[in-house]
Parts: structure tokens; C-alpha cells; sequence
């Protein structure tokens, strides 16, 4: 079994201007996803995220200092809108998995690896 | 045969499968390659004292598969965990030495080698380098030649695509039967890649490397040998053999380059030609694969030209409804080019210039745009206007076989002119 974090790009106002209907056929979609997922693997863990406006950046500034600033505010088309920690044969299931979430997805596909030497506690 | 010449025809001819066998056994691309390298190494010290084995492969094999457990024994020990692993391996080898007729299951592994390296995960060009390396065994000296790169630049590429099937999880198997057609077609793009780089070079001395597309022809040999009735593949292999068929002819003594209609066809070579066309007539004539009937229509019209006697007497009409068939499936710019080529082999220059006027939005730096033009106006009987298109070709191109050419016509022209 491999481990793989599939990572779901996705444009915010085709989900916001989505009807009931259209909502339909997207849970269908993650419900077909998870049923392929627990019959060839296992699911570990998944979240559905907050748009990017929602999101708050840390990052290292001059000297040491740990700034805090609003959003990254990507002006990107798609953005990250949430994820799923599997457990797969191998890559062709992942792929097969991710073909079975919603067309209007962009989905990126991440092997999970062990850091050398990090074992964590 | 001497032992060098016995190890350089069992390496030439048997390591995809050796690859393959090895990777069924230990699943370890990282150690395969580099155990396989070694066991060559040592054949060669070896044959040349001791005589060649009765049976060169198993013998390399063995030293392979010797070096693969060393050096999961040597992890072992370093890690000091899972020692079961190399009580696996060494299970599973003694297993795999016992098997009486591993016929059928090596061609299932050498497929699994086959799609493993041109999965479509892989980027196209790491794809056909990888495949080339591990299914057809070329030096990767070679590979970087035929890609026009330098050597630590093609190893680096190699070492990527094998990082990310490891990492990425790219399965070594066979998909089941409704994939595996949609596969075979990449593993077609993949070799037709690597084919087409020796033949369309970018820049410098080193115009034709058709010995090194050679390779990517027995890549397609050995793939449509474990799916004989596949037709992307006896499409792509019927076009490949027709093109290549005239790589003796594509170039004269002193390194120029020699256009269709001026080659010495007695230099075609006839056995690849008959291949290319029995392939054909085996083809189903109702294809589904878009993709197979693109390669088929491409061979089509590379037959017309390979049995025509003398270039006066090529079958324009015939290729031209080939690339009507293939315009309307696939209308790319390159497609149409040819088209209008043809076109202008039936209906005169005039024809031919007015269906490349619809191109030049398509193709705003190909130097073949304005090299057909220049040599479409000449014929129509306008210089000037042919020796204005020359120029742009010869500023867009960046071969300089090509350019030369390109002057040489160019040259003709400003003579005839005075």
C-alpha cells in the first residue's frame, strides 16, 4: 500500500453558484470517491477548506521575526479547497479514485514519504 | 563470436527482459539497473577467461540477482530493521530460479516494464528516455545524443523518472483490458517520440542520428511482439519502418541533405518497406483508435512514396485523399502544411500557395512555412517574390543542414534570376 494526500483545486463561485442539483451530483461524486477508496484501501483523513480570503499566512520576515498577515489572496483561477490522506496500491488507483470526484475539480495527486532520519515522537 | 561480441549481443538483446525479470522479483528499480550494470561488468572480466556460458542471459541474471541480495543484505545491516525483507527476497529468488518455463509470465513482465516506463504520469520526454534505457537497454550516452542534450543532462533525467516511480507509486503491471488499449496508445506516443528526435534534429553537425531512431523502432518490435494484434502498434511500426527505410538516402557523402525527390531510391531499404506494407494489409481495415488511424494514414502516404518507382511517377492523387482523411481528423498546422504540399504536387504552386495562405497565423516561426512558399512561388514562376521567402526561412531556421540548403536554394534562384 502506497500513502497519497490528493489535494483538490477547485474555483470557489462554481460551488457557490452551483443549485441544489449540481450540489447533488458533487456528493454523489465524493460518495463514488470514498466507497472506491474503502474497498481498494483505507481513508486516513480529509477536510474541506476554507476559501484562501479565510486563510492566515506566517511567514519568517527580516531578522527572526514571525509576521502575521490576512489571506494569501492567490489571484489564481482555482484554488486549494481541501484534501483527502488515502492508502492505495499504488499510483493507477489514485488515479482511478481521482477521477471519480466532480469534473469541475483540478485534483493533484502527492505521494506521502518518511523523512530520513525525523521520527516523530 | 568473441566473449565482448557475445556480451554486447546478450545486453543488445536481452535486457529488457532481464530488467523485467528482476523487477518482478525485488520491486526495486533503485538497486536493478545499477546490479544488472555490475553483472555486465563482471560477464566481461569473466567471459573473456573463462569462455562464454552456455547460456549468456541466465548467467547474467544470476550475477544480477547476486548483487540485488547483497545489497539488500548490506541495508539490512545498516538498518538494522526488517530483517525478514532479505529472507523475502531470497525466498522469492530461489522461487523464481525453480520455475521451469517462465515463458509467458516474462513477455507479461516485459509489458509491465513497457507501461511502467511510458506511464502517462511520466512527462513524454523522461517517458521515451527511460524506456529506451531500460526496455531496449541503450547507453545513456546514446539517449543524450539522440536528444540532443548532454550526457549528465539525459542521467539526470533518467535518475528523475526513476525517483518518481518509485515515490509516485507507478505501478509495475498491466491495467485491465478497457485501460490497456488507451495505455498501449502512450506507450506509441512515447516511442514515436524517441523516433522522431533522430530525425528532426535542432541544430549542429550532427544532422541524422537515424541509427539511434533505429532504436525506438525495436522499442515498438519488442512492445507489438506481446500484443501482436494491437493496431496503434502495427500502425506506428508500418510508419516507422517506411520512414526509416530511407535514412541512407536522406543524406549525400558530403553531409547535405537530400530532398525526397532526389534521392537515390536504390538505397531505400526494400526488406523494411515489404514489412511496413504487409503490416498494413494485416491492419483491420475499421480502426477506433483515432490515434492508430492518424499512424495508419501517416504510412499510407510514406508507401505511396516508398513504391514509387521514380519520383515523377508518385501517386499525388492518392496521397492527397490520404491527407484529406487525415486533415479532417486531425487539423493540426503540421498536418496542413504537408497537405498543401501535396496539394501542390497535383494541382500546381497556384493550389498549393493558396491553401498555405490560411497558416501563417498558425505557424508564426516555422521556417518549413516559408521554405515551402519560397519553393511554391519559384515554381509559379515568381523569383522575387521566392527569394523573399528563402530569407525569412533561413532567419527562422536552426539547423544548420537545413540552412544550408535553404541558401543553396536560395542561391539558385538569385543566379537564375541574372
Amino acid at each position: 500500500m502506497k500513502r497519497y494526500v490528493i489535494l483538490i483545486a477547485y474555483r470557489p463561485w462554481d460551488w457557490a453558484s452551483a443549485t441544489p442539483q449540481v450540489r447533488q451530483t458533487y456528493f454523489d461524486a465524493h460518495d463514488a470517491f470514498q466507497h472506491y477508496v474503502d474497498e481498494h484501501g483505507a481513508h486516513l483523513g480529509s477536510a474541506a477548506l476554507g476559501d484562501a480570503d479565510t486563510a492566515t499566512t506566517v511567514r519568517t520576515a527580516a531578522g527572526d521575526t514571525r509576521t502575521v498577515t490576512d489571506g494569501p489572496f492567490a489571484e489564481l483561477a482555482e484554488q486549494i479547497g481541501g484534501y483527502y490522506d488515502v492508502e492505495l496500491p499504488d499510483l493507477d488507483s489514485a488515479i482511478t479514485a481521482a477521477r471519480l470526484l466532480p469534473s469541475a475539480y483540478t485534483v493533484e495527486i502527492r505521494p506521502v514519504i518518511r523523512v530520513e532520519g525525523y521520527d516523530p515522537q | 563470436m568473441t566473449p565482448d561480441e557475445a556480451l554486447v549481443a546478450t545486453v543488445r538483446g536481452e535486457w529488457g527482459r532481464l530488467v523485467a525479470l528482476l523487477l518482478a522479483q525485488f520491486r526495486r528499480l533503485d538497486l536493478v539497473e545499477d546490479a544488472l550494470a555490475d553483472a555486465v561488468e563482471a560477464g566481461a572480466r569473466t567471459w573473456r577467461r573463462d569462455g562464454v556460458p552456455d547460456r549468456p542471459a541466465a548467467w547474467l541474471l544470476t550475477a544480477a540477482r547476486r548483487r540485488v541480495l547483497d545489497r539488500l543484505r548490506a541495508e539490512t545491516m545498516a538498518a538494522r530493521k526488517e530483517p525478514l525483507l532479505v529472507v523475502d527476497a531470497e525466498a522469492s529468488a530461489a522461487r523464481g530460479s525453480a520455475r521451469a518455463d517462465p515463458g509467458d509470465l516474462v513477455d507479461d513482465d516485459v509489458l509491465r516494464l513497457v507501461l511502467m516506463c511510458c506511464h502517462p504520469a511520466l512527462a513524454p520526454d523522461v517517458a521515451s528516455a527511460l524506456a529506451l534505457r531500460l526496455v531496449v537497454g541503450v547507453p545513456t550516452a546514446d539517449i543524450a545524443r539522440l536528444f540532443l542534450v548532454p550526457e549528465p543532462t539525459m542521467a539526470a533525467r533518467l535518475t528523475r523518472g526513476k525517483r518518481k516511480i518509485v515515490t509516485a507509486g507507478i505501478p509495475f503491471g498491466v491495467p485491465d483490458a478497457t485501460a490497456l488499449p488507451e495505455r498501449l496508445g502512450v506507450v506509441a506516443q512515447v516511442a514515436y517520440l524517441a523516433f522522431t528526435a533522430g530525425y528532426a534534429p535542432g541544430s549542429g553537425p550532427d544532422l541524422l542520428r537515424a541509427d539511434l531512431s533505429g532504436e525506438a523502432v525495436r522499442l515498438v518490435r519488442v512492445t507489438l511482439a506481446l500484443r501482436p494484434d494491437e493496431p496503434v502498434l502495427q500502425a506506428l511500426l508500418a510508419l516507422l519502418l517506411l520512414q526509416h527505410s530511407r535514412r541512407d538516402a536522406r543524406v549525400d557523402p558530403d553531409g547535405r541533405l537530400v530532398l525526397l525527390p532526389d534521392q537515390d531510391r536504390t538505397r531505400w531499404h526494400l526488406d523494411e518497406v515489404s514489412e511496413a506494407l504487409d503490416l498494413l494489409e494485416r491492419m483491420p481495415a475499421a480502426v477506433t483508435s483515432p490515434l492508430a488511424e492518424s499512424y495508419r494514414l501517416q504510412a499510407y502516404v510514406a508507401a505511396e512514396h516508398a513504391t514509387a518507382i521514380t519520383a515523377a511517377e508518385t501517386r499525388w492523387d492518392r496521397i492527397c485523399r490520404h491527407y484529406d482523411a487525415l486533415v479532417a481528423l486531425n487539423p493540426s498546422p503540421a498536418v496542413r502544411l504537408a497537405a498543401a504540399v501535396a496539394l501542390a504536387e497535383r494541382d500546381g504552386p497556384r493550389a498549393g500557395l493558396d491553401a498555405l495562405d490560411e497558416l501563417d497565423a498558425a505557424l508564426p516561426h516555422s521556417h518549413r512555412l516559408p521554405a515551402v512558399r519560397g519553393e511554391l512561388l519559384a515554381r509559379a514562376g515568381e523569383p522575387a517574390a521566392a527569394v523573399e521567402a528563402l530569407d525569412l526561412a533561413i532567419a527562422r531556421c536552426g539547423n544548420d543542414v537545413e540552412r544550408d540548403h535553404l541558401s543553396r536554394r536560395r542561391a539558385e534562384l538569385v543566379a537564375g534570376r541574372e
